[in-house]
């Protein structure tokens, strides 16, 4: 017999190394002879999309797209150590560290700008694609180029973030461990089969804060693939250990989700910005794939009424675990 | 040694090869097709997929000499020489289908050899049209979105 | 607030050099008279051993086989402790464990060579449940107790908690060790530069902390070595750990030509680091209206052979068991404990990813002894601006929780 199920779980996940550690990013923004911007940190993209999210950060601050922004972060020698591509800490962290550089960037930018165009103030000075103009009287303009051009050395602001925690105390536990917090919460349908034991997520809905989007469509693209992978860890992924070895060390037997697996997701994403976090963006890399895979188990539960403590939850271990309460029952 | 002729990408190709390379090894040390990924060596990932006589194949699953004859597409071969972007590569830049990109190349091709077949998928067409090539990133979804956009450019002419 | 880019759905980036298949991932580089490195790997999951190399260096094409007495520097690496060998001297900890790393003219003969090493194991007892291996009768590491952490968190009056509790839930839960499979196997290739700075091209997700492990191993200032890291083809926290970055750098320097490596799907299993699995014991006490009173929990997370990130990730593990609520009376104990399994580190959520396996089950199973709906319950202990963490800090902004809940629970009909 199919039986279908619903289930909720929520979370909450501390951002950075945490624990007092000092927890740093550091940025190079560069004005470049043709206008543009080049941005240098050792952020690794690792496919999560740092590059992107990396680049509109300073676009926003420099009133560039992000085709403007030149992102250079694949070489130790010429870029500034950024700290890890983990933790969920690359927005946070680098995306701060990237803005304050970009910032003070913008600043000189605009103190030449008052300069050559020999004006009184920065006063109702706009930055746009690339110009620096006066709104009320828009031939007094100047270019990002035209300014590169006058440069000796490029243009090149630094900046370090470091990121504000307390250590615990080792014997209460006592202190401020991370910050910034992120949140979500997911529910879910399944279907289990209570002849094979196996389980069908049907649909799920899941509803990440994000402090504010950066770019919902890279948003979504991590939570799709958290729930992936989450699905992967409590009803798929085992690695066949015995005795220190992996039985399962080769992707025909270590099942990960197929195309086949994935339900439709709803992705909820929910804004609530972050006073110390760059627009208020926080990161969610990591706990996307967290409130999801309890949602299933509790599901599991609302279906066929075993709790099962124990994961991954394969088609023979919820199978006995039916059985078993079936007997119990009868 | 055994020397093979085939094509890639619409060139062709006279090669010598060992009895015991695969067209993988062929195609990435030999011809220099780097966009043709290994991921696993027992044709589970697909992520060295590549289109054999209009067949989505992995190529780590056929040997070299099996080639001989005939006409491979590699993700080399959809980019126009123009810089232009195959409709399917388009769709999987505008709907965000790519994350790490690793099984990208062979999730395109898939894609292609799907529609090729099948002009107008449905969302279950293609989940099986792509399952024989894992993602760890996307969750699939974007991919499926992606190609569905894909089947609406081609059928609209192209983006 | 209105901005120009934020909040736009900006096409990525690095998407282009990825749909055209242009993208350089490490394995992607070919370089002219570039050698190819292979890694032996312990067989067994705790040893002393011999190692006979004299048949595979008589292989033709052999040009090096690297042990540990050929490591430059410290021959150890760790993002936490140098508790890694970069290649083991006398002692293999794990299966998997490198050994040895074979530099041939090509991929083939390097494997050959790998099967002509001859290694004498000399077994001694292992132990792979964390459990026994508190009892530190067998230790992992020579001198040192297989207990390498223990958080502990104190907040109000556990026993008092639990007196006042109506009902009280106690179980126990394990979460299994997985794997990252993230699809671009390891690959790497270093060569050295004119002016004799170590170039190490790999995938990795901290570039210049390897920078620094891969000096401190080669025995040269960080400043001689420089890493590029290309295409990375996904992470998810398998890549903090060194893999082969140290053995390249060594072969490079060595041999004085590129060298290349790229470990299989099955080496790549044993190569990088697992989630830690973790038993989870808890006990969480309410009362009748659903408030959450009390919660204690014990938490044993097997690290393996190393402890990569096992003091991060075991205390992460502790501070996330509560839960996203609000509980006057904590106390957690959690341990991070050596065995000889795989070793363990980073993935995705790093020790919070565990936790809410337990913590959330026993959320439901307390609401249906209540009789009030999992989302009622979330609902009456869910932080909220303002709200004390059991660590003590204060959440003061951004703390959308209840938004997410009520959100997801209504899309799916539970609310």
């Amino acid at each position: 017999m199919k039986k279908r199920g619903k289930g909720i779980a929520c979370i909450f996940y501390g951002t950075g190394y945490g624990n007092g550690f000092p927890d740093v990013s550091r940025a190079y923004a560069e004005l470049q002879p043709d206008g543009k911007v080049a941005i240098y940190t050792g952020a690794t993209e690792v496919g999560q999309g740092a590059k992107t999210a990396l680049s509109q950060i300073p676009a926003e601050v420099l009133g560039l797209s992000v085709d403007d922004i030149i992102f250079i972060n694949e070489d130790t020698s010429i870029t500034p150590d950024a700290g890890t591509a983990a933790a969920t800490r690359q927005t946070y962290n680098t995306g701060n560290a990237i803005k304050m550089a970009a910032e003070e960037l913008r600043n000189e930018l605009i103190k030449i700008a008052v300069k050559e165009l020999e004006l009184n103030s920065d006063i109702g000075l706009k930055m746009k694609d690339g110009k620096i103009f006066l709104e009320i009287y828009p031939d007094k303009c100047i270019t990002f180029s035209q300014i590169a051009a006058m440069q000796e050395e490029p243009l090149r602001k630094f900046a370090v973030f470091t990121a504000q925690t307390v250590q615990i105390d080792p014997e209460t536990g006592q202190g401020a461990p991370y910050w910034p917090y992120t949140f979500s919460a997911c529910a879910v349908e399944v279907e289990v089969d209570t002849e094979t034991g196996k389980v069908e997520v049907i649909r799920g809905a899941h509803a990440q804060d994000v402090g504010r989007a950066v770019n919902p469509t890279l948003i979504e693209g991590q939570m799709d693939g958290g729930f992936a992978m989450a699905m992967g860890y409590v009803i798929y992924e085992d690695l066949g250990l015995e005795n220190g070895k992996i039985w399962n060390n080769k992707l025909s037997s270590y099942i990960i989700p197929t195309s086949m697996d994935m339900p439709e997701i709803q992705n909820i994403i929910v804004e609530d910005p972050e006073n110390t976090a760059p627009y208020g963006a926080k990161g969610i890399g990591e706990p996307v794939m967290i409130s999801v895979g309890p949602a299933i188990l509790n599901a599991i539960y609302d279906a066929v009424g075993v709790r099962m403590t124990e994961i991954p939850v394969t088609p023979a271990k919820l199978l006995k675990a039916i059985r078993e309460k079936e007997q119990k029952e009868a | 040694m055994k020397t093979i002729s085939l094509k890639v990408n619409g060139k062709p190709y006279t090669v010598e090869v060992e009895e015991d390379m695969r067209l993988l090894d062929l195609l990435r040390d030999k011809l220099g097709f780097t966009g043709v990924k290994e991921g696993c060596a027992e044709g589970e990932c697909g992520a060295c997929s590549v289109i054999m006589d209009g067949n989505l194949v992995t190529s780590c699953l056929v040997m070299a000499f099996q080639a001989d004859g005939k006409e491979i597409i590699t993700i080399e071969g959809l980019q126009s020489e123009d810089g232009t972007l195959h409709p399917i590569q388009q769709a999987f830049l505008d709907e965000g289908a790519v994350q790490c990109g690793f099984c990208t190349p062979a999730m395109v091709l898939a894609a292609k050899a799907l529609l090729d077949k099948n002009p107008n998928p449905t969302d279950e067409q293609i989940k099986e049209g792509i399952s024989g090539n894992l993602c760890r990133c996307t969750g699939y979804a974007k991919i499926v979105s992606a190609v569905k956009k894909a089947a609406e450019y081609l059928n609209q002419g192209g983006k | 607030m209105d901005f120009n880019v934020i909040g736009k759905s900006v096409i990525r980036v690095d998407g282009l050099a990825k749909v055209t298949g242009k993208a350089i991932y490490p394995q992607d580089i070919y370089m002219d008279n570039m050698l190819f490195g292979k890694t032996l790997r312990s067989s067994v999951p705790h040893a002393y051993f011999t190692l006979d190399t004299s048949k595979a260096e008589k292989i033709e094409g052999v040009v090096k086989i690297f042990t540990a007495k050929d490591v430059p520097g410290h021959n150890s690496h760790g993002v936490l402790f140098k508790d890694h060998e970069v290649l083991c001297e006398k002692k293999v900890r794990r299966i998997g464990d490198p050994i040895a790393f074979v530099v041939a003219v090509s991929e083939k003969i390097a494997a050959e060579a790998i099967e002509a090493i001859e290694v004498k194991y000399e077994e001694i007892p292992a132990v792979f449940d964390p459990v026994e291996a508190m009892k530190d009768e067998i230790k992992v590491h020579d001198g040192k107790s297989n207990i390498i952490y223990h958080y502990k968190l104190r907040k109000g009056n556990i026993e008092e908690g639990f007196a006042q509790s109506d009902v009280i839930v106690e179980n126990v839960y394990n979460t299994s060790m997985v794997e990252h499979a993230f699809l671009q196997p390891e690959a790497g290739v270093s060569y050295v530069e004119d002016d004799g700075t170590i170039v190490v091209c790999a995938a990795t997700q901290y570039p210049h902390f390897d920078q620094l492990e891969i000096a401190e191993a080669m025995g040269v200032p960080a400043e001689k070595v420089k890493v590029i890291n290309p295409a990375v083809g996904g992470a998810f926290g398998g890549r903090e750990d060194i893999t082969l970055q140290i053995h390249l750098a060594m072969a490079a320097v060595y041999t004085g030509r590129p060298v290349k490596a790229v470990y299989s799907r099955e080496e790549s299993f044993y190569a990088h680091s697992k989630r830690h699995p973790e038993i989870i014991k808890i006990k969480t006490g309410a009362n009748k209206e659903g408030k959450l009173l009390a919660l204690e929990a014990e938490i044993i997370a097997d690290t393996g052979a190393y402890a990569s990130w096992a003091i991060n990730v075991t205390r992460k593990s502790g501070i996330h068991v509560t839960g996203p609520y609000v509980i006057p009376n904590v106390k957690v104990d959690a341990y991070a404990v050596y065995t000889n399994n795989p070793f363990c580190g980073a993935m995705r959520g790093f020790g919070a990813t565990q936790v809410p396996i337990a913590t959330e089950q026993q959320m439901d199973i307390l609401a249906e002894k209540l009789n009030i709906s999992p989302v009622e319950i979330r609902l009456k202990n869910a932080f909220t601006k303002g709200s004390q963490t059991a660590n003590g800090q204060t959440l003061t902004d951004s703390v959308p929780l209840v938004d997410c809940i009520t959100k997801a629970a209504k899309a799916i009909g539970m609310f």
